[in-house]
């Protein structure tokens, strides 16, 4: 691994070809799998990435940032290492990293998931000599549900509040799961409201094709009838005064994590949609054997159990220790 | 089967406490009342016991699901609870034709398991997850494990039942306690009005204090209280009827058999009676220790040796019914006359007694003499309006504790394990040090006193700062220093630190101090050095009518 990579302070750097993924604090040359801001960090000096990751990164990085992307799947040549970006279908624009240095091959996940979603490019398997994996659900208990039972889901739970005049409160990530719930709701049951924080992606998202709902922003100050909306606001205003306004609404939250009834009640929610932009048990495992890799890193979550797991079916899986182990979540 | 899945469900979707009463009483109207006992029963805090060990149900779900069980295991730990990680791990295939009603599913799949070899068992479980539907698994299992509580207190079942039956929830509260059984017991014995009631011998719900948590001068004048000793004991009702005397403990436990002294004592009264006090540890010269009660707790039938070595006694202090007669509206003044005149006639140093008031004017000279609590071996003082009646459970208003405060030592957070329910997934349960030669000892695990904020940010704190792995256990970076409150500190051969601290529970984060800061492993000890040096000087001692001088 280490001709091909190496973990350092700042994160996985690539010595052949002088850059790193998805680096913490300073480097000059940051290849970003996704603009998530556990892995699109502010101040490197340029950056690279998909195309379609270039227009959301810009919004997370600000005018200033430089940077250059790719379209998914053209190989160029970064000092003595061959770069590919590859769809890893997490959210628009996603990618993996496939890094080759004189023959080998590694490939770097990002975060990822093989399940279909109507709102990014479909993961591509891509065969590699090793493989850097995350695990954020690395373990049996989470099992996704088909897309359409969990739509459902929130279109059964959206009419019955409706019904009874009740606004439904949302909660979903304000970049890729919010525009993931939107891609899918039914809009006939009623008018969808949006926190202002989810509203920059859109417009990306509908250039790049995907068929979005019409809107409104939630506009405090005007007179807005929610009683038989859908309110979808990113997790974060949840303890805030912005949320004053709307006591009387049904709650739920669309995340993988609701998979576990602790964590939803932790949040004092009633309902929780399991809806995940990351692999599950399943997924990762579909995924990890797949490649072929010999060698298998595991990054962020729950990678102990995985890593043994892998160790007992043959593969030399281990940790990566992270420099900023901040678990999504 | 159904309308009990749904009632989990629905129960399980709502967080008012309203809205799941009204889940509650919608299915006992629709449901089969041998189905609906059940449900009484298991929300009344009951479950089967023998059926199943967690172990063997780990080990089941790992042989069905083709998972090790080592993952099983991490599993639940990571999840916090095993009824919730086993039904996410196997498939409720439902291939078999469901079996229909609650009564079935819990004699077919449950009660049966009692007693069966574990083949047997691994087969009857399969056949369970065969013929359930998904959606019935984590509630079965919730029964199974027993764990099946969803947020109903048995104040709200009694409620609905109440409101159904249409009788007074205090009613279906006895009726509810004490040792029963769905085949013992049906929905009608529940609802049929109390003239038939030919359940005497059981306990009624016990009224609870709350916490003082203000200065007791806020109470108004010293006059309208009644004023005991906190007896560091075990609660319990002294039900005599007909010649049959029964003891009952909070958990509604029949505990007479522990304390044959005391029932034997009882025979001495000539009254149907109800008498509420505490079982205490009592060596005849004052108070013992509620470990050595524990010794006690245990044992059926105890021999003659722990007999004559660690006596107790039953110190009654109110009385809740007398020859059929419901005294629990009454007000305490009242109800405390007829207990003084029910016990007087009994002889001195007697396992049976009255416990004794304590007679001080004001609120100063009262909290001067709780200082001295911890020499006399009680936990403080109880507060009980004189004119309050017997509540069930726990009422605002009437009856305080006005405990002695804790000790107190700052500790050094040293290992942590993920917490269960809500905090599933967080690193939660800590365990806590001291210093002794330049070594940490670990003293104390507690696992409540912090702010949901302040647990997310030891849980963070925790994910950087591992430092090794032993089972579900982390070892965690010595840096954080902590409060802990305890009640007491024993001398325990179990733990290597040679003490066992009562009660402790984190009082605050102490972000001001490091771990060089901690209190050491001798100044822990002195808290237990006090306690056994001044038991010594016991100032407790007996009155000719056998009650406890103390003071």
């Amino acid at each position: 691994m280490l001709r091909v990579l190496q973990n350092r302070r700042e994160g996985l750097f690539c010595p052949a070809g002088g850059f790193f993924v998805d680096p913490c604090g300073h480097v000059s040359r940051a290849v970003i799998t996704h603009a998530h801001s556990d892995h699109a960090r502010k101040g490197h000096g340029s950056y690279l990435c998909s195309d379609n990751c270039k227009p959301l990164l810009k919004i997370r990085l600000g005018p200033k940032a430089k940077i250059e992307s790719l379209p998914f799947g053209k190989r160029i040549k970064m000092g003595d290492a061959l770069v590919s970006l590859h769809p890893a279908g997490h959210i628009l624009g996603s990618s993996q990293v496939k890094i080759e240095v004189s023959g080998q091959i590694w490939v770097v996940s990002g975060d990822y998931k093989p399940q279909p979603d109507l709102t990014c490019e479909p993961f591509e398997m891509i065969k590699c000599h090793g493989f850097v994996t995350e695990s954020t659900f690395g373990l049996p208990v989470y099992r996704w549900l088909p897309e359409d039972t969990i739509y459902a889901q929130i279109n059964d739970w959206w009419v019955g509040n409706a019904e009874n005049g009740i606004p439904s409160l949302l909660f979903a990530y304000s970049l890729g799961k919010a525009q993931r719930v939107l891609a899918g709701v039914d809009p006939e049951i009623g008018p969808i409201f949006i926190h202002h924080a989810v509203s920059p992606f859109l417009p990306i998202y509908e250039r790049s094709g995907v068929d979005l709902p019409k809107v409104e922003k939630v506009d405090l100050d005007s007179e807005q009838n929610y009683s038989k909306g859908l309110i979808v606001v990113p997790p974060a205003v949840q303890d805030s005064s912005w949320l004053k306004r709307f006591t009387y609404a049904e709650r739920a939250f669309a995340s993988g994590w609701m998979a576990i009834r602790g964590l939803r009640r932790r949040r004092n929610l009633g309902k929780g949609f399991v809806l995940s932009d990351h692999a599950d048990w399943n997924g990762l495992l579909q995924v990890i054997l797949g490649t072929g890799a010999e060698t298998v890193k595991i990054t962020h979550g729950n990678g102990h159990a995985l890593s043994r797991y892998l160790f007992g079916r043959g593969i030399d899986a281990s940790l990566l220790n992270q420099p900023v182990s901040a678990e999504v979540q | 089967m159904e309308l009990f899945t749904k009632l989990f469900h629905d129960l399980d979707s709502t967080t008012k406490t309203n809205t799941r009463l009204d889940f509650l009483v919608n299915y006992f109207l629709k449901a089969d009342p041998n189905d609906a006992i059940w449900v009484c029963w298991f929300l009344n805090g009951n479950r089967i016991k023998g059926a199943l060990k967690t172990s063997e149900l780990r080990r089941f779900a790992s042989d069905c699901s083709g998972l090790p069980l080592w993952l099983v295991e991490e599993c639940h730990e990571n999840v916090g609870d095993l009824a919730e990680t086993i039904s996410l791990l196997v498939d409720g295939a439902g291939n078999l034709p469901p079996i229909k009603g609650l009564n079935a599913i819990v004699k077919r799949y449950i009660q049966s398991l009692v007693g069966m070899t574990i083949d047997d068992k691994r087969d009857r479980l399969r056949e369970a997850w065969n013929s359930l539907r998904p959606k019935d698994l984590l509630p079965f299992h919730k029964l199974l494990t027993g764990g099946f509580r969803m947020g109903i207190s048995s104040g709200n079942l009694y409620k609905a039942l109440a409101r159904v039956g249409k009788v007074e929830p205090a009613f279906i509260a006895q009726r509810l306690s004490g040792n029963w059984n769905p085949d013992s017991m049906s929905m009608d014995d529940i609802w049929k009005s109390s003239s038939e009631d030919s359940r005497l011998c059981v306990p009624f719900p016990f009224c609870l204090a709350y916490p003082l948590q203000e200065e007791p001068e806020n109470l108004g004048t010293c006059k309208d209280w009644q004023v005991e000793w906190k007896w560091d004991g075990i609660r319990a009702q002294l039900i005599i009827n007909s010649g049959i005397s029964m003891l009952w403990s909070r958990g509604d436990e029949s505990v007479g058999n522990s304390f044959p002294e005391i029932i034997e004592a009882s025979k001495l009264i000539p009254y149907d009676i109800c008498l509420d006090g505490e079982i205490m540890s009592w060596g005849g010269d004052g108070l013992g220790l509620f470990s050595e009660l524990q010794q006690r707790l245990g044992r059926k039938n105890p021999g003659l040796s722990i007999l004559q070595r660690i006596p107790v006694r039953f110190m009654a202090y109110d009385i809740l019914a007398i020859e059929g007669q419901d005294l629990r509206k009454e007000p305490l003044f009242f109800r405390r006359k007829k207990l003084e005149a029910v016990l007087e006639l009994l002889p001195s140093k007697f396992p049976l007694g009255l416990s004794p008031l304590i007679d001080e004017k004001d609120w100063f000279t009262l909290s001067q003499l709780r200082e001295e609590s911890r020499q006399r071996k009680v936990e403080g003082f109880m507060l009980k309006r004189r004119n309050s009646r017997y509540e069930s459970g726990r009422v605002k208003g009437g009856w305080y504790k006005w405990k002695v405060d804790p000790f107190l030592a700052d500790m050094v957070l040293v290992s942590a394990q993920l917490g269960h329910g809500k905090r599933a997934n967080l690193y939660s349960d800590y365990s806590f040090a001291v210093w002794c030669d330049g070594e940490l000892f670990t003293v104390a695990k507690a696992y409540s006193g912090l702010s949901n904020k302040e647990i997310e940010q030891v849980d963070g704190f925790i994910r950087k700062n591992i430092s090794g792995r032993f089972g579900p256990v982390r070892a965690v970076k010595p840096e954080l220093v902590f409060e802990i409150a305890f009640e007491g500190v024993n001398i325990s051969n179990r733990h290597k630190s040679g003490v066992a601290l009562r009660f402790p529970r984190i009082k605050r984060w102490r972000k001001d101090k490091t771990p060089n800061d901690a209190s050491t492993l001798d100044e822990i000890r002195g808290f237990a050095g006090m306690k056994c040096s001044d038991s010594e000087r016991d100032p407790s001692s007996i009155d000719k009518a056998g009650n406890l001088l103390l003071f």
